[in-house]
Parts: C-alpha cells; structure tokens; sequence
C-alpha cells in the first residue's frame, strides 16, 4: 500500500492507493490538519497517522506548499509540479498535454511532452487566479462555492488585478444593481482572463485541468468556448497531487525491488 | 577626496582618474544587515510601495550616509526611476550629476557624456585612458575566476557573482580590491572541482535575494554564468574607452544582451537558465523577447525586498531543477 500526501494552502489530501487503485481518500482543511494531526519534532514535521485513523502505507510520498518550510517524517518529498505531472498522466493515460492546476493559492500550467514536463508557468506574488479568490467573491456574493461555478453568461467586467481589491470591485457592481447571475459569471471570467497569457504560451492539443478549482463547472466551460483546449478533467481533480505522489511511490519501490 | 555614490555601473575610471572614491550605492545598500528596513524607512518617507526595492533602498542609503558628497545618477540605460530618485535626493540636499548611457549606442553622444564627467569632476581624458589600463589589468583578473567557474568549476556562483559585481566601484580602493583578488584566484585554483551536475545561467539584474545561489548549489544545480555581473567586469579586450562602454551591453537593448547570453549558452553549456525580474521593472516585459529569442528552459523568478528566498520560488526553482534532470 503506498500513501500520496498534498500539503496544500487550502487543504491536505492523502489517498492510499494499491495496484494502480484508491483504496482510500482523506481532504483535511490545512489550518485544522497541522493544529490538530501535526507537531515539530526536530526540523520535519511528525503527524500521527494512527490518531487520524486511515491507515498506513509501506511507504509515503509528500509534496506541496508546505514542504518547504517543513518535511514531513517519514515520507520522502517530491517537487509538486513533478507530483501533479505524475496524478495526471495516471489518471488520463496521456503522455502529451498541457496541465492546469488550480489550487488553493496556486495556478500552475505544465507543458508535457512524451511523459515529461517540458515547460511551465505559476503564479507569483499574486493569488487572484486561484481557489482563494473564488471562496473570497462567493462569500462577498453570499453564495456557495458550487453556486458560484454555476454562471458563465453575461459576465460583468471586473479588473481582476488583486485578489483582495477584487472584493471592493465587486461590491461596487453589487451596488450597480447587476443579478448574481451576472456578478458570479465576471468572477469566473476573471479566472480565466489571468490564466489566458499562461495557457496561451504553454499550448496542447489537450488540456488536463486538475485542482480544486477545476470542479467549477463554469470555468470548465469558459475554457472550452474561448479555446481551441480540449478540455478534461480527470475523475478525482482536487486529487491529482496526492496520486501523483502514489505513483512515484510505486515507481520507487517498484525500483528497489 | 570625494566619495562619489553611483546608482549604477558608469566610466569610474573618471572618478579614479580625479582622486576620487566610486561609492556603487547597490553595493552598500544589498550588504547592510538592515537593508529591509532601508526599504522601509524610504516608504515612511512616501515612496509607493509599488516602485522598486532597489530605488527605495538606494532613496536610504543615500538620505542616511552622512559620507556621501555627490551622487551620479544614472538617467538613462538603467532605470527610468532614477530621475524621481534623484530629484528626492535633491529635496534632502544632495548634489547629483545626471549620466545618460544614448539608447541607440550611438559613439559621439556617449564620447559627450563621458566629456561631460571629466570636466566636472576637472580631470583629462589621457588620465582617464591611464587608468583604464590600470582597472583592466584588474579585470582580467576577474574574467579569470569567471574562466574558472565555468571551464573549471572551482568557484561557487555566489564567488563568481560577488567578485564581478564588485567591478563596478572596486569596493572604492583599487590596489586593496586587487590584492583580495589575488589571495581569492591563489585559493580558487588550488580549489576541488565543484561537483553539482546541473549548470544554470543567471540573466536580469543581480538578485535582491542572499541566498539564491547557496540554495540552488544545496538542490544540486550551480550557476556558471551571471550576465550582468559578468558585464560589470567589462570582459572586452578594446583600448577604447568609449568603445568599452558601447560594447558593454547592460544599459542597451535586449537584442544586444541576447547576442551575448546565446554566445555564453553555448561555451558554457549551459542546461537552464534563470531570469531574475524585479518587482516592478520595466525590463519584466523583455522576458517576453528573452522567451522567444533564447532556445533553452527558462524559469523567471521576481524578487521585490532584500532578504531571503520566499517559498514560493523555492517550489518553483525546485520544480525547474527537476525538469532540468
């Protein structure tokens, strides 16, 4: 049995997986996995998994946000782009493909050719392309995040250039008097409109859109209308991460016996 | 005796040549132990938090060194910034004289400038081409631990950056420059290859960072060419001073970097190369033209304040090393 880890900003995912097979998927929110599972011992991070009650594997592989603060024991760390890479081509079976990951404070576009990652691109020093901003405008719109990815028509124009301005903006257009229809639709677009320039430098037949963000229906359909993208998201989206590091795991032992 | 600060590389030799001491303010400003807060304090005065670490930092350094007479500022070539940085150091006091690198290379009207700076600082163009003699001999020495780091891989790109950064003040004394150079090239050759298998080019201005080139270096990857700071060491065998600042090729247009960096790609053997953007440069947008006119995996990374490596580009520069393997 091999455990994959995410350390996410949002969130944690562990999957245990054998033969190729989940047998077994946990989300946690980040903050509440380290303050309640987590604690420092030495320079890694130790968590319990006997306490958490799911598990344990013959070997465990991690990445994420977090790991570079802090390792985690007992696990070895892969780099994240490697982690979603891997998630991606085993859960679609492809090998050439551009990848969009939309995470919690992340956008990353991944260029893979032949199995191996060629090119990519990631946010930096701004977090207005990712889940964050989505759940922050939901709240302002005092609707659900599965509301929210319901609308893609008529989008008001929003300027999108700060996740936290954002929330002013969108106030401002509140106050205008457009539906909620309307109002979610501009968020949406506003996604896109910051992952465009990305998407358009790292191009593919086929984009694999795997994260969080990649379960906005919305957002989905956005892509497909303003690109010539085939687009697929695979069936465990928010996973990717976590099954990418299963199957370095698998790759590993594989390797050692 | 003046010291003389510059907000960035100029023809020193005048300066040398007229007995006075080059101050790169860079230089003091990135080596403080307070540097975050020279940024800081820059923005209590009323710089915008959106306008770049180095003008804020360069803004304090200068407002605060009490051993500073004059400052030259570099108003065109560098950074458009430096006219509003000038002008503030004006408002505090200070004396400042503009030099302006011509956007279009053009011989004569840089032959002005460098005529511009002789006279006032009341010296001649055959000291100044005498002590260009004497700065050369000294930067062979350090296109040498350049040789070195590259062809055979005994000096750290953290060494490499240091020494051809300083090339552009000397640290303010030539003949002590000089004999620390000397002690470092005796250790550097006696020095075991360095072992790490990937080998990274660093283009864009020198990092705001101080520890990029160690973390790269603990990842298993090194940086065998820094193009900026190999530039500062004016790595051209002409007589011509003017000809020597034509062809060094910071204060000129992308295409003329692109020639140069293509050129060391390839003698470098280079795997991959970072390009380091500041928050809120203009030259961000040239990473478009660097994309499409250089054949080779290139990372950006963009610092904005002094100090160390955020996380985020350490996961980036991680993910980039492991493309690169």
């Amino acid at each position: 049995m091999f455990c994959g880890i995410d350390l996410g900003s949002r969130m944690v995912k562990v999957v245990f997986m054998d033969e190729g097979q989940i047998k077994g998927k946990h989300v946690f929110d980040t903050i509440e996995f380290y303050r309640q599972h987590g604690r420092k011992s030495g320079e890694l991070l130790q968590v319990d998994f006997r306490e958490l009650g799911i598990g344990q594997a013959d070997y465990t592989v991690a990445t994420g946000y977090g790991r570079n603060t802090l390792g985690l024991k007992g696990a070895e760390i892969i780099p994240e782009l490697k982690a979603h890479v891997l998630g991606a081509i085993h859960q679609t079976q492809l090998h050439d493909f551009t990848l969009l990951d939309l995470g919690g404070q992340d956008s990353k576009v991944i260029k893979v050719r032949k199995g191996r990652m060629t090119d990519f691109q990631t946010n930096d020093k701004c977090a207005a392309s990712t889940g964050r901003y989505l759940e922050n405008m939901a709240t302002v719109l005092g609707i659900t995040l599965a509301e929210l990815s319901q609308y893609s028509e008529e989008p008001v124009e929003l300027n999108s250039t700060c996740a936290i301005f954002g929330e002013s903006e969108l106030i401002g257009k509140i106050i205008e008097g457009h539906s909620i229809a309307r109002l979610a639709a501009g968020v949406n677009h506003t996604i896109f409109k910051r992952i465009r320039p990305m998407l358009n430098s790292l191009n593919s037949d086929v984009l694999v859109f795997t994260g969080g963000v990649a379960r906005n229906g919305s957002l989905r359909n956005i892509i497909r209308r303003q690109t010539k993208f085939q687009v697929i998201v695979p069936d465990e989206p928010q996973l990717n991460g976590a099954i990418g590091c299963c199957m370095h795991a698998m790759v590993r032992l594989g390797n050692k016996e | 005796m003046a010291r003389i600060g510059l907000t960035t590389t100029i023809p020193m030799e005048v300066l040398f040549a007229a007995g006075h001491t080059p101050v790169d303010l860079n230089n003091i400003f990135v080596t403080r132990h307070d540097s975050m807060r020279l940024v800081e304090e820059a923005e209590a005065a009323g710089y915008p938090r959106n306008v770049c670490g180095w003008i804020k930092g360069l803004y304090t350094t200068v407002i605060e060194d009490r051993d500073i007479d004059e400052v030259i500022a570099v108003t065109q070539g560098d950074c458009s910034s430096t006219h509003a940085l000038m002008e503030t150091y004006q408002l505090a006091g200070m004396k400042t004289i503009s030099f302006a690198y011509p956007a279009d290379r053009d011989y004569h009207i840089l032959k002005d400038q460098l005529g511009k700076i002789i006279a006032h600082y009341k010296t001649n163009w055959a000291a100044v081409h005498k002590m260009k003699a004497q700065l050369d001999s000294i930067r062979r020495k350090v296109w040498e631990v350049d040789r070195l780091t590259w062809e055979e891989d005994r000096v750290s790109g953290l060494d490499n950056h240091l020494w051809q950064v300083n090339c552009s003040d000397f640290g303010g004394d030539i003949d002590r420059f000089d004999k620390k150079l000397e002690h470092a090239i005796g250790n550097f050759q006696s020095a075991s290859p360095l072992k790490q298998p990937l080998r990274l080019g660093f283009i864009g201005v020198p990092p705001i960072w101080s520890d990029l080139y160690g973390y790269l270096e603990t990842m298993g990857a090194r940086v065998v060419f820094n193009e900026v700071q190999r530039q500062f060491s004016m790595p051209f065998e002409t007589d011509d001073i003017v000809e020597q600042y034509l062809l060094y090729t910071y204060p000129y247009g992308v295409f003329g970097r692109i020639a140069d960096i293509k050129r060391e790609i390839e003698r470098r053997r280079l795997d991959g190369i970072i390009h380091y953007v500041q928050s809120f440069c203009f030259r961000q947008i040239q990473d478009m033209v660097l994309r499409a006119k250089l054949d080779i995996p290139i990372i950006t990374v963009e610092g904005d304040k002094p100090g160390e490596l955020d996380a985020r580009t350490k996961m980036r520069l991680d993910s980039f090393l492991e493309m690169l393997r």
